[in-house]
């Protein structure tokens, strides 16, 4: 460790020779050749690798994934492909301090979605307060009327949540969206730390990286707890997939299988007098828990789209009579719509009686006519986003947009202004990304922590999340499905001996 | 276990099992043809094993190497075809990826990837025989993960029922093909009995490639010191208990498999179908003589070993794999 401590912290040449931080908050840097006191040991590390000497790690960290198929599909005409999700092996750090912030802000905030579905879906006393339109939540595209008065167990509708999160040029971090449906990401959370740590080992001495390798765990004893009362203390939980062909099935395959239960499709499952099976090489074994990764529209044909072949038909009613638990439960995407967002500042004051230690991006609602009067007047300065679009789509980035794609959207928030809302554009914060052919330069990131809550409604949050980045030089878009790759996050613990001098 | 993943690695043991069997087979006749192997009627013979001299001529109007490799090996539209069968197995892999360990996806997924690198230019540029040793090495390290790795239980067990399921089927095609080529008098209906005397030099390389094709030629040599003759090759293909490729021994390993799945031992009733099925062919592979099945019509032998097996499979898929 001493040839470290020798060195001085101006980085000199080589990998990080033309590295400019062009206005933005870096994660890593706070000046050109300055790195973060807390990315120090980091900056070392890396400014010792040569170019050539990184692009082979890179190469095999690519390799292990195409092996491992860590993959993911691109819908297009041709039934769409297989592609390694990219990975950049500079890692995002965050400090302590940070990650404490952010653990209380986001429990803050599940805690009180949690309260509000509960309560929407019951006396609806939030709305009678008027804190929250009522037209709003009754409008909402992921509104389940058939769901009213319905009890899942402990009162818990998210169990499992992925809030994405961002940095504004002030090194301030903001709620850019609550997933509160299926939100996925998690396993290459949990794979990019394996693939880092065997191809990168040196990265992480005297770094103190807290673990995240209990994610699983904590996510299987709130499952297994949610299991109906009278069905004993070994209940069958599996993970409902819609298939080999969805965008995320290496996610649920690997999530069942670091969890041990069956991976199931829905013409797996059977339900009889209420009761759901599954249909297996000695007949019908009974199913206790479902973490389902299929969105409530295709879940149960009978109640919701009745053209779907993914869902099982009854399963609602088998929901709705205690016989089987959903992680997580239905109509959760009432609270996670774009419009709705705007107003979890008030959620939260209203059910906590606390301010929100996440603060939200700056919201305008297209169906409130000064805001939208606002947002036509100011399209090339905004960013407009669909109320129920994810992975990037439905979505106008202003300044980057052409007029023609900007009278698009015009017509679209006039048309049907409770669908849009607009956002100041927030000019995300950078990390170094390796690029080829063998240097590193800025990339947008964000960063999506996963919060897992049990039925008493206790909040966990393992250290770490999953860093999105914008691979494509100056773009915002970190989806995968439009050229985003990932980083692995690293949660420094208190005692870390990073500050070494 | 869900009937559809015991139906994925039902399907995933007879696809390795089939690629292998391809790639061996492929292998021995380009050496044979190259060789000059008399009684080989080499790359017909192949379309006759696999059954589809029909279908391999819509697609081409001369059989050689060339076309018979990229039809063997290279065409996706060829179901049989080595990239096919270890495109289904590893398709059917993904959809199970969480029951088996993962060295065993790893292992379907690094030789497809691989495979995709190659086309019948690159395979024939090298040497062919590298090229099919790979595809067998990757089934062998299918094998060998597997015993190494997984659990043993149900999962294995589909896995095993399907290898040897799909290994007794190609060892009857391969000999019963072969056989009529290196015997033209059977096909008159004239059995040879014994056979020893019928083998003159060419036959002897024949038979020496059958052997081969199924990597029996070693350890034939040890159970027969004799030397090479129909009936020996029937006899040690056929019926030795203890030789991995024999019609036997597959079929009573997958007796044996299909026992675990039930919970039951070979030696008590039978309790379902496919284990009455496979019982009553296990039972007569027992017991039966090489040179009676001769004098009896090999040929007529060997099509009822493989009609059954298929009946065998049917009956299995409907027991266990396709819930109803």
């Amino acid at each position: 460790m001493t040839l470290f401590c020798v060195r001085k912290w101006a980085l000199s040449v080589s990998l990080f020779e033309t590295y400019e931080l062009g206005g933005f908050y870096d994660e890593l840097m706070q000046a050109p050749g300055v790195p973060q006191t807390h990315s120090r040991a980091l900056m070392t590390h890396l400014q010792s690798m040569s170019p050539l000497e990184f692009a082979q790690r890179a190469r095999l960290a690519e390799t292990l994934m195409m092996q491992q198929g860590i993959t993911f599909n691109v819908y297009g005409a041709d039934g769409g492909v297989e592609r390694a999700f990219p990975f950049d092996l500079v890692p995002r750090v965050l400090t302590s301090h940070e990650w404490e912030t952010i653990e209380q802000g986001l429990t803050q905030r599940l805690t009180a979605l949690n309260l509000f579905l509960w309560d929407i879906y019951h006396e609806q006393k939030i709305l009678k307060d008027g804190v929250v339109p009522r037209a709003l939540v009754m409008g909402a595209a992921h509104f389940r009327r058939e769901f009213m008065g319905a009890d899942p167990p402990g009162g818990v509708y998210v169990h499992i949540c992925g809030t994405d999160l961002i940095r504004d040029t002030d090194g301030k971090f903001y709620v850019l969206e609550d997933n509160l449906r299926t939100p996925s990401g998690v396993s290459y959370m949990l794979e990019n730390r394996a693939i880092l740590a065997r191809v990168m080992p040196q990265l992480f001495q005297d770094m103190g990286v807290r673990p995240i390798s209990d994610y699983t765990a904590h996510l299987l004893n709130n499952l297994r707890a949610l299991a109906p009362a009278h069905r004993g203390d070994d209940p069958t939980v599996v993970l409902l997939t819609p298939g080999v062909y969805n965008s995320a099935y290496y996610e649920h395959s690997y999530l069942a299988q670091q969890l041990g239960i069956p991976l199931v499709e829905g013409r797996d499952l059977i339900v009889e007098e209420n009761i759901v099976f599954m249909k297996t090489t000695h007949g019908l074994k009974r199913v206790d828990v479902i973490y389902r990764r299929v969105d409530d529209d295709f879940l149960d044909p009978l109640l919701f789209r009745s053209d779907s072949k993914l869902g099982v038909a009854g399963l609602v009613n088998a929901y709705r009579a205690g016989n089987v638990a959903l992680a997580n439960s239905i109509g959760t995407g009432v609270a996670d719509d774009k419009v709705i967002y705007a107003y979890v500042p008030q959620i939260i004051k209203y059910y906590l009686d606390q301010e929100a230690i996440l603060p939200n991006v700056t919201t305008y609602p297209a169906f409130e006519d000064s805001h939208r009067a606002y947002i036509l007047a100011n399209l090339d300065k905004l960013v407009v986003k669909a109320a129920n679009e994810s992975g990037g789509y439905g979505m106008l980035m202003g300044p980057q947009a052409s007029l023609s794609e900007r009278e698009v959207f015009a017509e679209l928030v006039k048309a049907n202004p409770r669908n849009y809302i607009a956002q100041p554009l927030i000019h995300l914060s950078r990390a170094p990304a390796f690029v080829e052919p063998g240097r590193f330069e800025g990339r947008h990131v964000d960063l999506r922590p996963f919060a897992l809550c049990d039925r008493d409604l206790k909040v966990t949050i393992v250290p770490g999340g999953l860093t999105r980045v914008a691979l494509k030089k100056g773009s915002y878009v970190v989806n995968s499905s439009q050229g985003g790759g990932s980083k692995d996050t690293w949660v420094l613990g208190k005692e870390s001996s990073h500050a070494q001098s | 276990m869900l009937s559809r993943e015991a139906d994925a690695c039902f399907w995933i043991g007879r696809y390795v099992e089939r690629a292998e069997a391809t790639a061996r087979m492929l292998d021995v006749h380009y050496h044979a043809t190259l060789e000059g192997v008399p009684g080989m009627l080499a790359w017909e013979s192949v379309l006759a094993i696999a059954d589809c001299a029909e279908d391999f001529h819509k697609h081409h109007d001369q059989l050689n190497e060339r076309t018979a490799i990229q039809y063997f090996v290279f065409d996706t539209s060829n179901p049989g075809s080595i990239v096919s069968a270890l495109t289904y197995a590893r398709e059917n892999a993904r959809s199970i990826r969480e029951m088996v360990a993962s060295e065993i996806w790893e292992c379907l997924n690094m030789v497809y990837l691989e495979l995709k690198e190659w086309d019948v230019d690159r395979a024939l540029a090298g040497t062919p025989h590298a090229f099919f040793t790979k595809i067998k090495n990757a089934a062998h390290l299918f094998h060998g993960i597997t015993y190494r790795t997984q659990l043993l239980n149900e999962t294995r067990d589909w896995l095993r029922v399907g290898t040897f399921l799909e290994r007794a089927d190609q060892t009857v095609r391969l000999l019963d093909v072969k056989y009529h080529d290196l015997l033209p008098a059977t096909r008159a209906g004239k059995p040879e009995i014994g056979g020893l005397g019928v083998g003159g030099p060419a036959d002897i390389h024949g038979w020496i490639a059958v052997l081969r094709s199924v990597s029996a030629f070693e350890m034939y040599r040890k159970t027969h010191r004799e030397g090479i003759h129909p009936a020996g090759v029937v006899d040690f293909l056929v019926l030795n208990p203890i030789f991995p490729a024999s019609v036997r021994y597959s079929i009573g390993q997958t007796e044996e498999a299909l026992r675990r799945v039930s919970g039951t031992s070979p030696s008590s009733p039978a309790t379902c179908d496919p284990e009455r099925l496979i019982g009553r062919l296990r039972a007569e592979l027992n017991y039966a003589r090489a040179d009676e099945i001769i004098v009896a019509g090999l040929h007529e032998y060997l099509e009822s070993v493989q009609k059954r097996c298929t009946e065998i499979g049917g009956s299995i898929t409907k027991t266990y794999l396709s819930y109803q």
